[in-house]
């Protein structure tokens, strides 16, 4: 039995010592995939919450033979989709914190400071359209590009077929590199 | 863009390395002579790089999770003392199975006459999607928190489904995808149905108008004509019509 079965079925029997460990050693992942589709701390840490108080009801339905991780990452995606955002719905912007957090951890060295600063407002602008993306594409988008879930058990998890999962990637992909091209015309025009 | 194995979305996979080695090694063949391919696979590295740069955030903006967990401990601790639906779905596992059983059993023959009835009134009917599970509705007990979970189950696949709907591109619909959703929509059909008729028999009205909506719009996915190119715009005003995915989503945030 691994370290986290064995916790699943601890905390299921009551064990709130056990509940605690599991979320220490999940929260970090929870909390990523979370920020990376919400964009903003508020957000992350509310859709975060809803996993773990999800993952708390649904212990007794975990089976022994499946993998936690595909479990938890099912989870994580509904709660994101679930999501009723707390701010001002259609926005994403980071927040003061987070802007200084990116000042703070600016990459030092290559590529260059002229790419780098493209780079870095290109990234911006490319965070902003996938917190403006539709839900599904977005969830869909985070999951294959960031947490590299292959399209088929995206498509499990959330009950869909993988043309359709194949499709919101497409669309996805389509409006990040729409945004991508209206940067570099702006850039051009700069220069 | 106009190359075909870019609109198709095999560019896509070839990036993210999802395609199959024999078609991967094809567009591998064909990058060589298409400008079009080409320039948006280098949008797709260009797109990479720039949110590769991107700070890993992984944990609150203090950095300190107690914060979190003691919010945590408080949510859980609520579901552990004040919500009988969670109670009976954290605290009394294996014993509650055979209960539910026993209701479902008991209901079987309810809910079969009700299904035989709709059929009854040619309402079309479909193979199931593989993997889908038909409930028995406890439309007999006044057990509200089994009532509860099991719609809540309902609504979570069935939002999948309109999701899905409302996100489609008309442009790029096969017959064959066209055939899953309509399956799909129609596998889960009967047991709106049922559900809608449950939540007006214990007077939720307002579960039932979203049930009732959802009925909508799984029938006409279901009647719908794959040739019809009119079909899917259709389907997703009326699903923006009802603000369908709205009212499921306060469904099932808020609870019954």
């Amino acid at each position: 039995m691994s370290a986290d079965t064995d916790l699943i079925s601890r905390a299921a029997g009551g064990d709130a010592s056990a509940f605690q460990a599991l979320v220490e050693r999940h929260r970090t992942m929870v909390y990523r995939v979370a920020y990376q589709f919400a964009g903003n701390h508020h957000d992350a840490e509310d859709i975060a919450q809803e996993v773990f108080i999800k993952v708390y009801r649904s212990l007794d339905q975990f089976r022994q033979d499946a993998q936690l991780t595909s479990w938890m990452y099912r989870i994580v995606m509904n709660a994101c989709i679930d999501h009723r955002r707390r701010s001002r719905p259609g926005t994403n912007a980071a927040a003061g914190d987070e802007a200084e957090y990116r000042m703070l951890n600016a990459p030092e060295e290559t590529p260059g400071p002229e790419d780098q600063a493209y780079a870095g407002e290109l990234g911006e602008v490319l965070q902003l359209e996938i917190g403006r993306l539709p839900k599904g594409q977005r969830i869909v988008f985070v999951m294959r590009h960031y947490q590299g879930m292959k399209l088929c058990e995206i498509a499990e998890a959330l009950g869909l077929a993988e043309g359709t999962v194949k499709r919101q990637l497409h669309a996805a992909v389509h409006r990040l590199r729409e945004a991508l091209s209206q940067v570099r015309v702006t850039a051009g025009g700069r220069a | 863009m106009t190359c075909e194995r870019h609109m198709s979305g095999d560019l896509d996979l070839y990036f993210y390395d999802e395609l199959p080695a024999d078609e991967r090694e094809e567009l591998g063949r064909h990058l060589p002579g298409c400008d079009d391919c080409r320039a948006a696979l280098d949008e797709l590295h260009a797109i990479r790089a720039a949110l590769a740069l991107r700070p890993d955030v992984a944990a609150p903006a203090s950095g300190d999770w107690s914060q979190f967990m003691s919010r945590l401990d408080s949510a859980v601790g609520r579901e552990r003392s004040t919500s009988p639906r969670v109670l009976s779905l954290v605290a009394q596992p294996r014993g509650r199975y055979a209960e539910y059983l026993a209701i479902a059993a008991l209901l079987a023959l309810v809910t079969f006459s009700v299904t035989l009835a709709f059929r009854a009134r040619h309402v079309p009917s479909a193979p199931r999607a593989a993997g889908s599970v038909q409930h028995s509705v406890p439309a007999t007990t006044k057990d509200n928190s089994a009532f509860a979970a099991m719609t809540e189950e309902h609504f979570e696949r069935s939002k999948l489904v309109v999701l899905g709907l409302a996100t489609k591109d008309a442009a790029h619909e096969t017959p064959a995808d066209w055939e899953y959703e309509r399956e799909l929509a129609t596998s889960l059909l009967d047991d709106t149905r049922l559900y809608r008729l449950a939540a007006e028999d214990r007077g939720l009205d307002a579960l039932a108008g979203v049930m009732k909506d959802l009925e909508l719009v799984l029938l006409q996915t279901s009647l719908t004509d794959a040739k019809d190119p009119s079909a899917l715009p259709q389907l997703q005003r009326l699903i923006k019509r009802r603000d369908l995915i709205e009212k499921m989503d306060v469904v099932t945030t808020t609870g019954l």
